[in-house]
């Protein structure tokens, strides 16, 4: 129980910056991206890569994952700056698609289907760090300085021309604002930081395969973001912490059989969003009706 | 030979997309509502002819009606029951795609939990293929898609050219606040372009299951390449739909040739992608970018 009590929290702490950094995005930004586990893969993989090949040390590893996913992350601010909402979400959409085939088929560097095994515990300082109480702490403070990273932006001057650029991007453009860069470096920021949620969960783990990264993933992390309440700062958090929990409360209904909990669990949050957006598009944690 | 069994394949492929995509383009375009749970409409239009014609032995005249009635029913229901609803107190985009997205996620895992996740479909005298000339296979199904598509898209255009709820349509799109403004009601309007928009998949629907089969994600791949040919196309504009639907079906199959066949989604989207790049307005549309 105490294993499984701790695997879970190591998992909500992940999940949460991923949920975090993608609320930047959605609802600070106003760009609705689809393709945040692709970030999340580019991370863990290549953490892993430089962990089993080059060096096992986290400062080293780390900092090349958010790099790796930072370039990628141009690619979708490319057409972020040039179309509006609906456009891209398609263009997400499709980098969601191409990038789950590119980390199924490109064998050499991601193990295709199979993934990648053995990769080498988190190294911190020269520790290796396999207590899983420990990893819990090391993931917990990576969770705690992506809240303050992304708090401390938010409040900045950064995160007021996002938001005003949300709101109206002319308005914003008219102003002086520099949109077009305000944007893409939103973009870049947010999967640089969802690298390192990748990176964790590859150390965490030892093994990555594509399973990890797809669509569903993506859509999950979203459903977080919205049903917690998008643009808001605790709504994100508790909507990691309630989907992540989701699977565990279900298995405790005896009467559901446990091989359709998967498809319960993404009904129920499905219907979450629906009805959410019909009488509360605020999510749980937001106020507004007009959150966006 | 191969390349032209690819083709024909191709446009096979083809004239399904541009069915749907014209669907999906006709609400969006007029409606504005970004109705991602168009693929589901598909998908359960698609799983009701299985039930009925493959499982309970029904006729295939009343498995299609039952499958035509299900998508219509549903599209009209959403957007009745759903979407009406959300932009009654506030109508941002991201609020109904949102809502629309949750629906498309519960329809796949309910489809999923009552047919089961494996692959189904519908085994039909047509569905057999016949070699033509040497190494050159064809089946029946190949022309009845390219027959329906000519069918649907010529009785589309009448619709729209020809009738008055045609005309409306189309005005809906240019205008929403001068169609209120000359008596007509936008949301009942709405209402029709989400059954004809429904209805337009359902042939599409039949074909697939006939043809390649079915999965419950078939609603979500469906609905990616929908999407993908609406913007390719240009949005708001049918004949850009139908024409990127076609190019997206024969790109995805012409890759074939060179590509391993896990390839064929990707392929998709890149096309997307650079259209997005290049050119966001599509091949008909107007300039849409912000």
């Amino acid at each position: 129980m105490f294993a499984y009590s701790l695997n879970l929290a190591t998992l909500i702490c992940i999940n949460a910056v991923l949920a975090i950094t993608l609320n930047f995005i959605i609802g600070y930004a106003g760009i609705f991206s689809v393709a945040h586990a692709i970030f999340f893969g580019v991370g863990a993989y290549t953490a892993a890569n430089v962990a089993l090949y080059v060096n096992g040390s986290m400062f080293v590893a780390v900092p090349i994952a958010m790099a790796a996913a930072a370039a990628l992350s141009l690619a979708l601010a490319l057409p972020a700056l040039r179309v509006r909402g609906e456009y891209f979400i398609a263009a997400s959409l499709g980098l969601q698609v191409i990038g789950v085939t590119v980390f199924s088929e490109w064998k050499s560097a991601t193990g295709g289907i199979g993934g990648l095994i053995g990769i080498p515990p988190a190294n911190l300082f020269g520790r290796d760090i396999v207590d899983p109480v420990e990893f819990l702490v090391l993931a917990a403070t990576c969770l705690a300085l992506t809240v303050l990273v992304i708090g401390v932006l938010v409040r900045s001057s950064f995160g007021r021309n996002l938001k005003a650029i949300r709101d109206s991007e002319s308005a914003a453009l008219a102003a002086g604002k520099n949109v077009a860069l305000i944007k893409t470096l939103s973009v870049v920021l947010s999967s640089s930081l969802a690298a390192v949620a990748g990176a964790l969960y590859a150390f965490y783990l030892s093994f990555i395969n594509v399973e990890s990264f797809t669509l569903d993933t993506s859509v999950l992390l979203t459903a977080m973001v919205i049903i917690g309440g998008t643009g808001t700062r605790l709504g994100p958090l508790v909507g990691a912490a309630l989907l992540m929990l989701l699977p565990g409360l279900l298995s405790y209904l005896w009467f559901l059989p446990p091989t359709e909990i998967g498809s319960i669990q993404q009904i129920i949050y499905g219907a979450a969003m629906v009805l959410l957006m019909i009488f509360r598009p605020g999510g749980i944690v937001g106020s507004r009706a007009g959150a966006r | 030979m191969l390349l032209l069994q690819l083709l024909i394949n191709g446009i096979q492929l083809g004239a399904l997309y541009a069915l749907t995509a014209a669907g999906f383009s006709l609400i969006f375009g007029s409606t504005r509502v970004f109705h991602f749970a168009h693929g589901s409409a598909f998908a359960i239009a698609a799983y009701l002819f299985y039930f009925f014609y493959a499982v309970a032995g029904a006729g295939w005249p009343v498995a299609a009606l039952a499958a035509t009635v299900a998508a219509v029913v549903f599209g009209v229901a959403v957007d009745r029951f759903i979407y009406a609803p959300i932009q009654r107190h506030e109508g941002s985009f991201f609020t109904v795609f949102v809502a629309s997205f949750g629906i498309a996620i519960v329809v796949q895992n309910l489809i999923g939990m009552i047919f089961g996740r494996g692959f189904v479909s519908v085994p039909t005298a047509l569905s057999r293929s016949i070699e033509i000339t040497p190494g050159l296979y064809v089946s029946p199904l190949a022309g009845i898609a390219i027959l329906c598509a000519v069918a649907f898209f010529v009785g589309l255009h009448l619709f729209l050219t020809r009738t008055h709820v045609g005309f409306a349509l189309r005005a809906l799109a240019e205008n929403p606040e001068l169609v209120r403004t000359y008596g007509l009601s936008p949301r009942l309007l709405s209402s029709y372009a989400f059954a004809l928009g429904s209805l337009l998949v359902v042939p599409s629907a039949l074909l697939t299951s006939a043809s390649t089969g079915l999965n419950p994600a078939v609603g979500s791949d469906i609905m990616l390449v929908s999407l993908a040919a609406t913007i390719v196309g240009g949005v708001g504009s049918l004949r850009g739909a139908a024409c990127a639907g076609l190019l997206l079906g024969l790109g995805q199959n012409l890759a074939l040739w060179r590509l391993v066949s896990q390839w064929s989604d990707a392929v998709t989207f890149v096309v997307l992608f650079l259209f997005i790049l290049f050119r966001p307005s599509g091949f008909f549309g107007r300039a849409v970018t912000s």
